[in-house]
């Protein structure tokens, strides 16, 4: 179990299986979200995430796969592309600060 | 804190443990399989194009520009996935020898060797790994250059010569053995058993490695052949996922019908077909449909003779119209609604018209 203070996260990236569908949907609409704190988001495959992340997010489908491939990053699981609490809950941790674990 | 410490539950954990292991290596190795082809899609998409357009059945026949088409499937292609699957292994040395080593198993084939390319561009890096691995720390100052320019000449080009003699016409004989294998299917009208394995094997996010690990390697073959591959179809149909999003929309729980709308311009005009799997996963008895829908999509494509030249990426249906052959979309559409169509009313059954949304919501005010 890893975690971060919401203040620390200053990349967020977002993992699926390519790298190339349905993290670069969620890439677009986190960054609107995050660009206020100055949080930058990228998108990977799932087995190319890159050392410099903060935190991951991906599928809880896929969560097994970015923890091996980050083992020392926050990993956190989505259940639903639109609308999960996750997205709300990582935003509200870096607006106020709030530790993350995953 | 994370949603996934929530749903695992200790009753089952040790089984339940060894199921997700197997699956994230499963996923693991189709990701490898999906990663050497999905980023050179836009090669394919210019190829499928080239072809639609060119070729004596196509739009505009034109016997110059139909030149291109032969060297591009079997020479470009199956070289980028050897380059790129070289590069997952390897980086840019590895990319570099799986290149040339590609080239070893493409010269002299009859058919477009993308299952070879798969094999031999890894192989081949994985080689120059190898060696790197040993000789580098013992390399002498100033030789570095020499060394590694000449090792990856020398290996690659042992192993285009070897993939020539002996890989080239094994992996030549089990893609047609697998094509012939497919070509069965078809005749005795059993393709539509594959979505049986297909659609569960897509929500469990194997979507990629199914249809750019096999479906689309298998398909290449016939399509170069005939101008058309049903293989392309099985994956790539955006119907099942469409009808189930539909179900959901009308009937799911309020929770799915406020994104379903969202979730449908993104499914079937973004092609993006991860947004559904949710949708199943939180419901899985809605797996039933999705089988349904896509067994029905299967047998109309294969009753109206249904095919695409190249494989749409992303299942788009904007992507499924622009690679179907003149003449063939009315077949294709047709197929796509059969499927939407089936998943719909069996999605929409199971979740009782609506009824066991109002029941749960029922439920959980009480419980809560």
């Amino acid at each position: 179990m890893n975690t971060i203070n919401g203040a620390q996260v200053k990349k967020v990236v977002i993992a699926c299986d390519a790298g190339m569908g349905s993290s670069v949907l969620l890439t677009s609409q986190l960054t609107k979200a995050l660009a206020p704190y100055s949080v930058t988001v990228e998108h990977t495959p799932v087995n190319k995430i890159p050392s410099d992340a903060d935190v991951v997010l991906c599928h809880t489908g896929l969560a097994d796969r970015a923890r091996q491939s980050a083992p020392d990053t926050v990993v956190l699981g989505f259940q639903m592309f639109l609308g999960d609490p996750v997205f709300t809950q990582l935003e509200n941790a870096i607006k106020a600060g709030d530790t993350l674990a995953g | 804190m994370s949603i996934e410490e929530k749903s695992s539950t200790p009753p089952e954990q040790p089984r339940q443990a060894r199921l997700d292991r197997i699956r994230s290596g499963v996923q693991r190795f189709g990701g490898h399989l999906a990663g050497m082809v999905m980023p050179n899609i836009g090669a394919f998409i210019a190829w499928g194009l080239i072809t639609a357009l060119f070729i004596p059945d196509g739009w505009i026949p034109n016997e110059t520009l139909a030149q291109l088409v032969d060297p591009m499937i079997n020479v470009l292609l199956p070289v980028l996935i050897g380059y790129t699957g070289g590069r997952l292994v390897h980086g840019q040395r590895g990319s570099v020898a799986g290149a040339v080593a590609t080239v070893g198993i493409v010269a002299g084939a009859d058919i477009p060797m993308f299952l070879g390319a798969m094999i031999m561009g890894p192989l081949a890096a994985y080689a120059v790994k190898l060696f790197d691995k040993f000789a580098q720390p013992r390399v002498g100052a100033g030789f570095e250059m020499l060394v590694n320019n000449f090792s990856v000449g020398i290996i690659s080009g042992a192993m285009a010569a070897l993939g020539m003699i002996s890989v080239g016409p094994v992996v030549q004989s089990i893609t047609q053995l697998l094509g012939s294998g497919v070509q069965v299917l078809i005749d005795a009208r059993l393709l539509p058993v594959a979505s049986v394995i297909v659609e569960p094997a897509k929500v469990l996010f194997l979507n990629n490695a199914i249809n750019h690990g096999i479906l689309a390697p298998l398909g290449v073959d016939r399509a170069a052949e005939m101008g058309k591959a049903v293989e392309f179809l099985i994956e790539t149909n955006p119907g099942p996922g469409l009808g189930i999003l539909l179900a959901c929309l009308f009937f799911g729980p309020r929770a799915s019908r406020a994104t379903a709308p969202g979730a449908i311009i993104i499914h079937f005009l973004g092609g993006i077909h991860e947004i559904y799997f949710p949708y199943i996963l939180a419901q899985p008895r809605l797996i039933l449909a999705a089988i349904a829908g896509g067994a029905s999509g299967v047998l109309v494509f294969l009753l109206t003779g249904a095919g695409l030249i190249a494989t749409p990426s992303p299942g788009s249906i904007i992507a499924l119209m622009a690679v179907t052959p003149k003449g063939s979309h009315v077949s294709v559409l047709a197929g796509v609604l059969a499927a939407t169509v089936v998943s719909f009313l069996v999605a929409s059954a199971l979740l009782g018209f609506g009824r066991s949304a109002r029941k749960a919501a029922s439920d959980s005010e009480v419980s809560a």
